[in-house]
């Protein structure tokens, strides 16, 4: 990609700033909660509600502004908002879709790569933010360095690579991720997962890591944060922004600096030794993610940063709760071995008894799905909508209401509610529905 | 349970009656058809066992295990593939399914049939030489590679002498079985890290003077698939004193640097991953650095020309010019 293109096409449009891409979501997402008051408080009693179209609600808008101010008060979830259109945007050959998340370096917002129509995730790097957090710029440069030559099942692709100097942004176009195995056990019960799921993703983690460990590179950040997933539930491994590589002709894999989370940080790096074993790092910090993801706890913790360090300083892990049988117990053990040569390699964690076996799933327990932001379990696609925008826009130049809500409500819900509203009432909605739904190509067509 | 017709046979009956039906073919007399007819019909009621059909589940594990268990008493598995080339096209395939469906059977942490077939190393000696014959090797190289994700298989495959015969199996001219042994060949050498590096290291002379028959192969696509491989073999971490080895001897160089030279440019462009670790090796023996430095002016300005419309890839054209700069500097050892 050339990146005077990208340069080019951005600066040519006027563009809504990402921040009001983050405002449209919020409003879009407050009628759709209305809609739920309205079926539950509505379908009773349905011949209660008027239908007026666009016109009789402006009238009626004038004429309570005129006439009565202080009975007109409306609750907050009706409201609606004069939002900006979803205004499609291009960087390069992608079209932008919405914000998948947040990082201390920038936004990561979902694309759509317009050639080959894959679905991709960017990570938006803002020069101004990166010279704020310390070795910043010089961990992107590394990240983008490793993740060129790495290719693996389990680590992030690195797609693309753009510019935009004018605005001093840095674009790196990534493999499309639906959740983060952080957010994920946030969400769960017991901020944990079963263990048959925690078995999933810890083997998916080693074949990942051990491929890491063959190409000479370390990722000294390895914990739940930094492990994604894809709708199919391939883990993959991100952020080698502290990864170091390897000297290729020294037979020893030492590293000297340790910049990872302190949570994950083993007691060699807590200590503040001057080198260590690279590999060993990785080890005990994919144990302490194991113990993280099977328990929901921690292996030492601390009031804070310092506390914490001194504890994993003194190497004495909680030990695992019994409730997690022997064969984990065992593992865990093994895996936050204070000595670091003690720690087992990759591939005697694969012969170990609890990575042999797949765990049951026990009775009651259940996956944990990742969730998306807008609590689409399906995660479909967030650049449609700019797309329909772009290329089947209507005049109208706002939203009502009745517009949103059926913009919001895929075809079986809504459906259902018409069917429970009153004959007069339901031919009004289905024309609404029609006409709304004129502006989605798919339907035009017919 | 069908609603008509007679009851569902047990995993005794089956296996005895498929062994019977496996059993004629081999005698291969008169009643050859129908014995073909009975191993298709039997295959065929084994295989839904395990997978279940559009309409019936697998059967429960009780059943599955009991006919593991009568797999194993027969041995009747060592008698499909030595008969493989005997049944019917759907027959192998259903053969192959029957055989990965088994093989990856688990009673907690251990793999029963795994165990099994260590006892039975002949199984792996007759599925590797399928790639004898035309008409079975892809069957057999199906079940092979779900055999190699095995560590104790794979090790006994990599050391046993038929290992070598896949130098040759590679090289065959048909296509479609040179590449299935190649895949099945590449997964024996990189699947299982320690236990390759381990196997390399032991069998370091007899492997790459194998090997080095495959680099030097009159068949473009084995030169081409060899190369890559040794690349990625050579820069794995797991194989580090098999690196070390390959690229203190002058031999290989020079190998290299003939195919940095080959016709074909993407030959050119695997060997030049090879070729940059022996000059990015900081301990380089005097033979090697005797021949980069008589090559010197030579191998700067071939470089400076290789592949320049490569302008996309900055990695390898850091590489290169990290090579170039490497090479620039070379100073002959003082003594």
């Amino acid at each position: 990609m050339d990146p005077r293109m990208c340069r080019k096409i951005s600066s040519s449009e006027s563009l809504p700033d990402a921040d009001n891409v983050e405002y449209e979501i919020s409003n879009i997402t407050a009628p759709q909660e209305s809609e739920d008051n309205f079926l539950i408080e509505g379908s009773p009693e349905p011949n209660s509600v008027t239908w007026l179209d666009d016109d009789q609600i402006d009238e009626l808008d004038l004429n309570l502004d005129q006439t009565n101010l202080f009975f007109h008060r409306v609750d907050s979830a009706d409201i609606i908002y004069r939002s900006k259109k979803k205004k499609c945007k291009m960087v390069g050959k992608y079209v932008m879709g919405d914000v998948l998340g947040e990082g201390s370096y920038g936004k990561v917002k979902e694309m759509l790569d317009s050639e080959s129509l894959c679905r991709r995730a960017v990570k938006i790097l803002k020069k101004r933010k990166l010279r704020r957090i310390p070795n910043g710029e010089q961990n992107v440069q590394r990240e983008i360095q490793l993740l060129r030559i790495l290719r693996h099942k389990n680590v992030i692709e690195l797609v693309d690579v753009m510019y935009n100097d004018e605005k001093q942004k840095m674009y790196l176009v990534m493999e499309f991720c639906v959740g983060v195995l952080q957010d994920m056990l946030e969400s769960s019960p017991g901020k944990k997962f079963p263990q048959r799921q925690a078995h999933d993703y810890f083997t998916q983690l080693l074949d990942g890591l051990e491929y890491l460990h063959g190409q000479g590179v370390v990722h000294k950040d390895i914990k739940p944060g930094n492990l994604l997933l894809t709708l199919d539930q391939t883990l993959k491994i991100t952020d080698f922004g502290v990864a170091e590589a390897l000297d290729m002709f020294s037979p020893e894999d030492t590293c000297y600096t340790g910049q990872g989370s302190p949570a994950f940080q083993p007691p060699e790096i807590a200590n503040g030794a001057e080198q260590f074993s690279g590999t060993k790092v990785d080890i005990w910090s994919s144990g302490v993610t194991l113990y993280n993801m099977t328990t929901g706890r921690y292996p030492f913790e601390g009031d804070n940063v310092y506390r914490l360090l001194e504890a994993i300083g003194r190497g004495e892990p909680a030990p695992p709760p019994s409730s997690l049988g022997p064969a984990l117990g065992a593992l865990l053990s093994h895996m936050l071995k204070r000595d670091p040569s003690l720690r087992p390699t990759v591939q005697e964690i694969r012969r170990h008894a609890w990575v042999q076996a797949t765990p049951p799933l026990e009775s009651g327990e259940r996956m944990v799905m990742p969730r998306s932001r807008r609590s689409d379990e399906l995660h479909s696609s967030t650049v449609i909508p700019y797309l329909v925008e772009r290329h089947y826009a209507s005049a109208q130049e706002y939203f009502t209401e009745h517009d949103l809500r059926h913009d919001m409500g895929e075809g079986g819900s809504r459906t259902l509610s018409t069917a429970e509203l009153s004959d007069g009432e339901s031919t009004r909605q289905k024309r609404r529905w029609n006409s709304s739904c004129g502006r989605l190509p798919s339907c035009r067509l017919t | 349970m069908p609603l008509f017709g007679k009851s569902q046979k047990s995993p005794a009956e089956l296996v005895r009656s498929l062994k019977d039906a496996v059993t004629a073919l081999e005698r291969g007399d008169k009643k050859a058809e129908k014995a073909q007819e009975d191993v298709s019909k039997n295959l065929v009621l084994i295989k839904n066992m395990l997978y279940g059909t559009s309409d019936a589940e697998p059967q429960t594990d009780i059943i599955v295990a009991q006919l593991a268990q009568e797999l194993y008493n027969t041995n009747l598995l060592l008698l499909l593939i030595q008969n493989l080339n005997r049944i019917d096209f759907e027959g192998k395939k259903d053969v192959a399914q029957v055989f990965n469906n088994v093989l990856r059977r688990q009673i907690g942490t251990r793999s029963p049939t795994v165990e099994y077939i260590c006892t039975k190393p002949e199984i792996l000696f007759t599925l590797m030489s399928g790639y004898e014959h035309q008409e079975i090797a892809s069957n057999c190289g199906t079940m092979l590679r779900e055999c190699a994700r095995y560590e104790a298989l794979a090790k006994i495959m990599l050391y046993s002498d038929d290992f070598y015969n896949f130098f040759r199996y590679v090289e065959v001219s048909t296509f479609d079985i040179a590449s299935d042994a190649f895949s099945t060949f590449k997964e024996l050498l990189t699947r299982h890290k320690m236990l390759c590096a381990e196997f390399l290291e032991a069998n370091y002379d007899k492997v790459f003077s194998h090997y080095q028959r495959l680099l030097n192969s009159e068949n473009y696509v084995t030169r081409r698939q060899s190369l890559k491989l040794l690349g990625e073999l050579l820069l794995d971490r797991h194989n580090f004193s098999i690196m070390t080895r390959y690229i203190t001897n002058p031999d290989n160089l020079k190998l290299m640097m003939n195919m940095l030279k080959e016709k074909s440019r993407n030959i050119q462009f695997e060997a030049f991953h090879v070729f940059k670790v022996f000059v990015a090796n900081p301990n380089k023996p005097k033979p090697i650095l005797d021949i980069l430095l008589r090559n010197q002016d030579k191998l700067v300005d071939f470089l400076t020309k290789f592949h320049t419309d490569r302008s996309e890839d900055e990695q390898f054209n850091d590489e290169k010019a990290y090579l170039i700069k490497q090479i620039k500097e070379l100073k002959p050892v003082e003594h």
